[in-house]
Formats: structure tokens, C-alpha cells, sequence
């Protein structure tokens, strides 16, 4: 089997499709914080500064609402906890010797997708560089940042015109999460995954979707551990 | 630029920083291979990624239907095909405007 590359240009090569699903999600997000009274500037802030999709989301909610300033930061940042485990798995996956003495600026961009698409590459027999790790994590944070520059300047109501590219851009997510679990998919993996999406609709049910969250990855995690 | 705003992301952005850098500089679950941490690190990606499926697939289960299963059939054919997370991803999208579209 032929080597496949591990530069930084092969790095954002693999990001082309999450930076594919993050611009229009960006760009809607840009378009809900200036719908909801943000200007461009704070709109781009907080893509650079948070870069985190789902708690930026939650963020414009919670501002707009009049939440006070430390109980947003405690919400925000506990629906975000579930990326301490990405480092150290992904490290694992990665294998002994794995270089990490840039980790303090790849490490930034580990969000859902990249983690997912670097487990994804690993499963496939590329070999873990950190060059290729800081490509893939800039192809898609520049795709996050510039969709939302590009989604405040066009502004509240941009997509009003056009429900069925609003609807397909929805599912931009749920489509390259799908991808990747398909791309990583083991024998071994299936009552991990089963038990990650029974735990994960149980928590939402009973609790709500950020507890789901949570118990979907320790619940899935701790069945790994449990079968042997 | 209104400073409570910025203060939050500020606060939040060195959370995200720290809860996915830390653990790597730390070294944390290193140690034996076989061992409870090493299955409960491997497990951790099929896990996220399988929550992650679900929890953004589930808000959706309530609106139209014939979208969405649509756009999964879209991603599940394509993946099955071409092995590509592109294609399957921007299929998938597209299959689920093109139903949603015809009314579906």
C-alpha cells in the first residue's frame, strides 16, 4: 500500500468537506446574529474567539434574552466539555510517538468535525502529522470565520426567498456527521454506537439535548470499556 | 462592539481552548495499551461521532419527514458508492432541499 501524503496541503485537501458543511452553516449563523440585533463585528467575533457551532448558537440566544454574563459563560461552556475527551482519544488513535510539540496551535481547531474527519483519515491508514492536523484545522476554521463574515454582511432574512436552500444547508450537518460515522465504521464499533444513540435520545428526552449529549459519548465510551 | 458580548466570548473561547489542548499537553490517558483508559479513549470517537448523528438528526424528526429520509438514503447510497465524505455529505444536502422543495 502506497503512503498517503501528510503535509500540511494534504491536511487541507481532507478539510474540504467539513469546510463544505461549515460555510453555509457559518453563513446562517452570520445571517441569526444579525437578525437577532448582533453587528458584523460581534458576529465575527464570536466565530473566532468561541468556534464552537452549536454554543454560538446558544450564545445569541442567551445574550439577546438579557441571561446575566456568568450564567451564559457556565452554559456555554459546560455544553462544550465533551471536547477534553478528543485530544487524548485522537492521540491514542494516533499511536506511540505521535508527535505533539505544536498541539498548542492544531489543538484549537479540534472541534467535532475535525475530530471526527482525523479519526476518519487515521481508520484509513494515513498516518497522524501534525502539519497535516493543522491543514485540516485551518481549512475549516477559515471556512467557519469567512461563511460568517459573508452570512452578517448579507444580512437577517438573506435566505428568505430561497426555503428549499435553507432546508438542504440544514441538513449540511446531520449529512457530514452521518459521513464521517459511516467513514470510521468497525464491527467492533456497532455496540458502541448503539449504545451512544439509545443514551443519546434517552438524555434528550428526559433531560435536554446538551445532557444528551453528554451521556450519548460516556455511555458509548464506557460500553467500549465494558466489552472486552 | 458591545464589551459584554466580547467578554463572554473571550471566557468561553479560552474554555474551548483549554478543554481541547489541555488534556493533549497533559498526556492524559496515556499509559497501558489494553488497559481500561486505552478502550475507553477508542471507544470515545465511534461514540461522539454516533451522539453527534443523533442529536442533530432528532430536532428534525418532528417537521417533514420525507426530507429527511431522503437525505439520509442520499448519504447512506452515495457513501456505499464512491466512499467519499464529500459527495455523500453535499448529496445528502442536496437530496433533502430537492424533496423538501417538491413538498415532500
Amino acid at each position: 500500500m502506497s503512503e498517503r501524503p501528510t503535509t500540511f496541503a494534504s491536511g487541507v485537501l481532507a478539510s474540504v468537506p467539513i469546510a463544505l458543511g461549515y460555510f453555509p452553516i457559518a453563513f446562517a449563523f452570520g445571517v441569526a446574529a444579525t437578525k437577532a440585533g448582533f453587528s458584523g463585528a460581534e458576529a465575527f467575533a464570536l466565530s473566532l474567539v468561541i468556534y464552537a457551532g452549536a454554543s454560538q448558537f446558544l450564545a445569541l440566544a442567551l445574550l439577546s434574552g438579557g441571561v446575566a454574563l456568568p450564567v451564559a459563560a457556565f452554559t456555554l461552556i459546560a455544553m462544550n466539555l465533551r471536547h477534553v475527551l478528543y485530544g487524548p482519544s485522537l492521540m491514542k488513535a494516533a499511536g506511540e510517538g505521535a508527535g505533539r510539540r505544536h498541539a498548542w496551535a492544531w489543538a484549537w481547531g479540534l472541534t467535532d468535525e475535525v475530530f471526527g474527519a482525523a479519526l476518519g483519515e487515521l481508520a484509513r491508514g494515513r498516518r497522524f502529522s501534525e502539519p497535516f492536523m493543522f491543514g485540516l484545522g485551518i481549512g475549516a476554521y477559515g471556512a467557519w470565520v469567512s461563511g460568517t463574515v459573508v452570512g452578517a454582511v448579507a444580512g437577517g432574512g438573506a435566505l428568505a426567498a430561497w426555503p428549499a436552500v435553507e432546508a438542504g444547508l440544514g441538513f449540511m450537518l446531520p449529512a457530514l456527521f452521518l459521513a464521517l460515522l459511516l467513514s470510521i465504521l468497525t464491527r467492533a464499533a456497532v455496540p458502541v454506537i448503539g449504545v451512544a444513540a439509545v443514551a443519546t435520545v434517552a438524555g434528550t428526552l428526559a433531560v435536554s439535548g446538551t445532557a444528551g449529549i453528554l451521556a450519548g459519548m460516556v455511555a458509548g465510551a464506557v460500553a467500549g470499556v465494558v466489552r472486552k | 462592539m458591545r464589551v459584554e458580548v466580547l467578554a463572554l466570548a473571550v471566557v468561553v473561547g479560552l474554555a474551548n481552548y483549554a478543554f481541547r489542548y489541555g488534556p493533549i499537553a497533559a498526556r492524559l490517558g496515556e499509559g497501558r495499551a489494553g488497559g481500561a483508559m486505552a478502550r475507553f479513549l477508542a471507544a470515545t470517537g465511534p461514540a461522539a461521532i454516533a451522539t453527534l448523528v443523533v442529536a442533530s438528526v432528532l430536532p428534525m424528526m418532528g417537521t417533514a419527514r420525507l426530507p429527511l429520509v431522503a437525505g439520509v438514503l442520499a448519504v447512506l447510497g452515495l457513501w456505499v458508492w464512491r466512499r467519499s465524505v464529500v459527495l455523500a455529505t453535499l448529496g445528502g444536502a442536496v437530496a433533502y432541499g430537492a424533496v423538501f422543495a417538491l413538498g415532500g
